[in-house]
């Protein structure tokens, strides 16, 4: 008789714990997407948008809570991973795809790695963009000027192209994760197996080309003043 | 020796029950005292294991597979028989009971006949209550199918794959005994020797084929469900590693051996495509419902099938069998599928082979109707030959099934060693010399869900039975056997393979002792035996060690003890004059070549004792009484 | 079609604690009808002429039923034809001179028993842990009181199909045997026999499942694609589905020792 799990040990509570953090992530990368979109519209909209963000009490906890959720899925992944890895102590000499109906792909094989590179990202980010330079809009006293921090960040091709990859692997990160999320919450039936893997695709697809497009748009138009 | 069946007195409808409330109990509190080995996990000994288990007894249950759950029952594809009459087409337990009886030929036990018929319902039923997913039609009632040697729908099936099913709900009743801590499992073990102490079964010698070891085990009771022994003749239907071992030591144990002639040929096989061939694969009987059975008219004829005008084809079932058409029983299908090959008339590359056609049923029903009734055959068989079965007709040949010989048991499924009870196929007693089909689960099950539970019960209550322990001498001296026939396999040391000298045998058999027999081939094959055994033991080499996985070693063992068995098949089959069931002697045929019985001087089971290798057995005779069913020459026309 | 020739790559390992290694065979007038097995049948027969010990791999039905054949052909389990096990698959699907791999499924909870023989008794566990509808013998009401629409027993026959040969767990990433559990799961979910037990069967069983030692889930769906009954990971959904309403109503049914009953 095995002892009673504990909601969020066993493998398929664990795969639920991920996918639900998973699912707040997608929220927010979704959130922070439609906010960057702002830059298109200039300077004064940016910093507005970002000021009102900066200044909102709320802020705070509710980055407190995504840090929270965002290392809880990270460290349910690892020790998912590394479970995983010693369920099979001897490899195969040649393993090949099964194709037929298999879903594995690139981005399915590839999740611990692209997760490990957009943990990095996301140090970065946060250094260069949350706590970089203290750019001030001039005459306003406490309104950060962060569409001149990103004129200037993006203005460098190679971060431009830093940014670029890692946001397709971002992508390729959601192509099977959002599915499969859905999936390990026990949604999947012939009926709605289509809609999760084309609805996944589809905001895999939003999220990567949304956030490659501004740095591309901000290092060849300059954005506008 | 007498035998007694110990068949109790009354009506044969009454007599089951009476005997269920004349039998002693075991008190529940008791019953935990007492261990009961079973030996194997097919449909027979997985339902006794869950049965005995639910019941308080401990179980000790062994199989030769790495778990219970792969026991060749799983193979049985077609359906289990139930006298439930849910169509009203005029079923009932006294016709299922009479139908097996005939389909038989009347060479089975008739008390135990009608005890499967009646106990047939209550299978179903546990077997529905188990969550087994048979078919249903619209309605969410439970649907029925054909079978042959019955002109009623009483087949309960699950698409093809009934038998995977039943026995998948008989091992998960048995591992819930496990979990209670009523069974414990010994998987890959091989039961190699029965232990006799004070002249009562007691005991079992197994290797335990991973580590090579021989345990030995002491219980109150042994059960043996260990199948048939149709890969005697090397090619079957039968799994690869379905043997006769445990019966056989049984037999050399005390335990007679009764009917072993009686091997049934399927009909509906695919043919043998080369020297290559390991096994032959089972088409379900199920497939002649649609299916229509033809050769062409003229001999040698190479045309592609479907070039064969209407008019130049011999549907030659139909023709001699008017009523029941393409659903004779077994025994029949196959002879005569026999003899329009030997008649020159056979299709295929080796001539050996008729057609199965699908033809008018797809234009009748539509291709999809068949492809869920019939769909994973259909697969199997293209696998298989790389043929389409939709488009070209299938090519089947007889082979191998069934074996409805056994060990001796009384109505109380016990041997003629007391304590030893035989389940399932490795038994005798209820299909003659012939079995319908979709009627071995039905026995399997019936024997160990229903009949065993009440039978054990009363052997244990009435039986002193003193503590014994695998410490005592029987135990010693039977392991001391078992390790020297080890030592003396792997000292051969010779240049001739296993599988060699079992195709050998192989071919004796079929060529000898198969579909067609005459006093001269059955002389034949007792010379030729003797002879392939001798080499056997000169010539064979089993490479490796005993002390651990040794495949080798496991088929060497079962392919000596079929060299020895060998024999008492084709003397039992010499010995019976008369044609019967399966049991076709060229010297005793109706003059339209139908199998014709000799009621006068054959109608008994035939139990043979054990004297010594190469010696001749005793015969010992139950004679076959019929109070219920008058005797007649069968007739399927 | 001619007589074939292949080389063999063949996962020798002469028992559980002793490391293995490929050993290269040739195999020599391989007929295109020969089924894989029987191809190494004959390999074997050549061996144990020179007095060499065969290669060690689990067979029995020989009909694609019994689930005891388990070998990965050139990377794969049971082979590259679909919805086949190994000993169904012929040779015909293979060219002359081609090299092929077999190895037996690698799982750490499938230990290797010799060669290409490995231990699934941990399948065996998972059922006895709640596979099962508690219901004695005896005192079965009629098999047609307790009508089930031919929909559900068709769907529930799907997943009853699983043969239980572990191709799921030796194509998995992780190890793996999701499928095999959800399978088992669903057929008994959807049938309406048991249904007072379906929560706790499944917490159970999948408790049982972890102790286990297989991995866990990763939806790429391989399982699905090389299972020789085509099992679809919509059984694992509905078994997470069935765990999770498990979870969330567990006080109804206990989490109780079932020994003492």
């Amino acid at each position: 008789m095995p002892p009673q799990p504990k909601i969020g040990q066993s493998s398929i509570g664990t795969k639920i714990v991920i996918s639900i953090s998973s699912f707040f992530l997608i929220l927010f990368l979704l959130l922070h997407l439609a906010g960057n979109v702002l830059v298109f519209f200039g300077p004064a909209t940016f910093n507005g948008y970002s000021h009102a963000l900066i200044a909102n009490p709320l802020l705070i906890p509710i980055e407190i809570i995504l840090a929270v959720i965002f290392l809880i899925h990270i460290y349910k992944t690892i020790r998912m991973w590394v479970r995983n890895r010693g369920a099979r102590p001897v490899p195969y000499a040649r393993k090949e795809w099964a194709h037929h109906t298999s879903r594995k792909s690139f981005s399915s094989t590839t999740m611990i790695l692209s997760g490990a590179v957009i943990l990095l990202f996301v140090v970065i980010h946060l250094e260069t963009f949350k706590f970089g330079p203290d750019y001030l809009v001039a005459g306003s006293g406490q309104v950060r000027d962060l569409y001149r921090l990103e004129m200037e960040i993006f203005s460098n091709p190679l971060t431009v192209a830093f940014y670029a990859l890692v946001m397709l692997l971002i992508g390729s990160h959601l192509w099977h994760g959002v599915s499969s999320a859905f999936q390990s919450l026990g949604a999947d039936s012939p009926r709605w197996k289509r809609t999760f893997r084309v609805g996944g695709r589809l905001i895999a697809i939003i999220i990567a080309v949304g956030f490659i497009v501004i740095p591309i748009w901000v290092y060849f138009a300059g954005g506008r003043s | 020796m007498t035998l007694d069946s110990k068949v109790p007195a009354g009506p044969i409808a009454e007599k089951w029950d009476r005997h269920k409330f004349q039998v002693k109990l075991v008190n529940p509190a008791n019953k935990r005292k007492h261990t009961v080995i079973i030996v194997g996990t097919g449909l027979a000994g997985a339902s006794a294991a869950s049965a005995l288990g639910e019941l308080g007894y401990q179980v000790l249950s062994f199989c030769i597979q790495d778990s219970p759950r792969r026991a060749h029952s799983i193979a049985a594809q077609g359906g289990i028989n139930a006298a439930k009459n849910y169509q009203n087409d005029g079923d009932s337990v006294y016709r299922l009971f009479y139908d097996t009886v005939k389909g038989g030929d009347y060479r089975s036990r008739e008390a135990n006949v009608y005890r499967l018929a009646q106990i047939s319902v209550n299978i179903i039923d546990q077997c529905v209550a188990q969550g087994v997913p048979f078919a249903r039609e619209y309605g969410g009632l439970l649907d029925n199918r054909s079978f042959g040697g019955a002109q009623v729908s009483r087949t309960f099936y699950a698409r093809g794959q009934t038998g995977q099913q039943l026995l998948l709900g008989a091992y998960q009743s048995m591992m819930r005994q496990v979990d209670r801590g009523n069974v414990k499992v010994f998987a890959r073990r091989e039961m190699l020797d029965l232990v006799v102490v004070d002249g009562k079964a007691r005991g079992i010698v197994v290797r335990n084929l991973t580590t090579g070891e021989l345990e030995t085990y002491a219980a109150d009771a042994i059960l043996l469900c260990t199948g048939g022994y149709g890969t005697v003749f090397y090619l079957s239907t039968n799994a690869v590693n379905s043997n006769v071992t445990a019966s056989w030591r049984a037999h050399k144990r005390g335990a007679l051996f009764a009917n072993p002639c009686y091997t049934q040929i399927h009909p509906t096989c695919i043919p043998v495509s080369g020297e290559h061939q390991s096994k032959l694969t089972l088409m379900s009987e199920s497939l002649r419902n649609d299916g229509r059975v033809w050769v062409p008219k003229k001999k040698g004829d190479h045309r592609p099938p479907n070039q064969i005008p209407e008019d130049e084809r011999d549907y030659y079932l139909e023709r001699k069998y008017p009523s029941f058409g393409n659903l004779v029983p077994r025994d029949v299908a196959s002879r005569n599928a026999k003899q329009v090959c030997d008649d020159g008339r056979g299709v295929g590359e080796s001539g050996l082979a008729v057609y199965l056609d699908f033809k008018d049923a797809i234009g009748r029903l539509g291709r999809g109707v068949i492809e869920s009734r019939y769909g994973n055959l259909f697969q199997m068989y293209e696998k298989i030959t790389d043929e389409n079965p939709y488009e070209v007709p299938m090519r089947i040949f007889p082979a191998v099934h069934y074996t409805m010989g056994g060990l001796w048991v009384d109505y109380n499924l016990m041997s003629t060693v007391p304590g030893l009870h035989v389940l399932g196929e490795a038994n005798f007693s209820d299909h003659g010399a012939n079995r319908l089909g979709a009627s071995a689960l039905m026995q399997g099950l019936a024997d160990g869900y229903f009949v065993i539970p009440y039978t054990l019960g009363h052997y244990i209550a009435s039986t002193p039975l003193p503590k014994v322990s695998t410490d005592a001498e029987p135990f010693k001296e039977a392991k001391a056997s078992v390790q020297d026939r080890i030592n003396k396999l792997l000292a051969v040391k010779g240049h001739r393979t296993i599988r060699e000298f079992h195709r050998e045998l192989g071919r004796v058999m079929w060529d000898h002792v198969g579909m067609s027999r005459n006093a001269e081939g059955l002389q034949r094959a007792l010379t030729e035996i003797p002879k392939l055994r001798e080499q056997f033991w000169h010539e064979v080499s089993v490479p490796g060690t005993p002390d651990n996985l040794n495949q080798s070693l496991e088929h060497a063992g079962r392919v000596a003890d079929y060299l020895e068995f060998a024999e008492l098949i084709a003397l039992d089959a010499l010995e019976r004059g008369e044609s019967c069931g399966c049991h076709f002697r060229e010297e005793s045929q109706t003059p339209d070549n139908e199998a014709l019985r000799d009621d006068e001087h054959y109608s008994y089971a035939a139990a043979w004792g054990f004297n010594g290798v190469g010696q001749r057995p005793t015969l010992n005779k139950e004679p076959l009484t019929f109070e219920e069913v008058h005797l007649s020459q069968r007739s399927y026309k | 079609m001619a007589n074939m020739t292949l080389k063999l790559l063949v996962w020798r390992q002469p028992g559980p604690t002793v490391p293995g290694r490929l050993v290269p065979y040739t195999a020599d007038q391989i007929s295109p009808d020969m089924s894989f097995l029987e191809m190494l049948d004959v390999v074997n027969e050549g061996l144990i002429r020179k007095g060499e010990e065969a290669i060690a791999f689990d067979s029995d039905c020989s009909e694609g039923i019994c689930g005891t054949c388990s070998l990965v052909v050139i990377g794969i389990p049971h082979g590259p034809q679909r919805g086949t096990t190994v000993c169904q698959l012929h040779m015909r699907h293979f060219h002359d001179g081609e090299t092929i791999t077999i190895e037996p499924w690698r799982a750490r909870a499938f230990p290797v028993v010799k060669d290409l023989v490995v231990n699934r008794s941990a399948f065996d566990r998972i059922i006895a842990a709640g596979g099962y509808v508690s219901v004695n013998v005896g005192g079965a009401p009629d098999g047609n009181t307790l009508p089930i629409g031919k929909k559900t027993a068709d769907l529930a026959m799907d997943s009853a199909a699983c043969i239980g040969c572990g191709a799921c767990v030796a194509a998995c990433k992780n190890a793996s045997a999701h499928l095999f559990v959800g399978a088992k799961i669903s057929h008994l979910a959807l049938m309406p026999q048991g249904e007072v037990e379906r929560y706790e069967r499944a917490a159970r069983m999948v408790a049982q499942m972890d102790a286990e030692g297989f991995g866990s889930c990763s939806n790429e769906g391989e399982c699905e694609a090389v299972c020789p009954k085509e099992i679809p990971i919509s059984n694992i959904a509905r078994m997470i589905r069935e765990y999770s309403k498990a979870l969330s109503t567990h006080r109804k049914w206990q989490w109780k020792a079932t020994t003492s009953e």
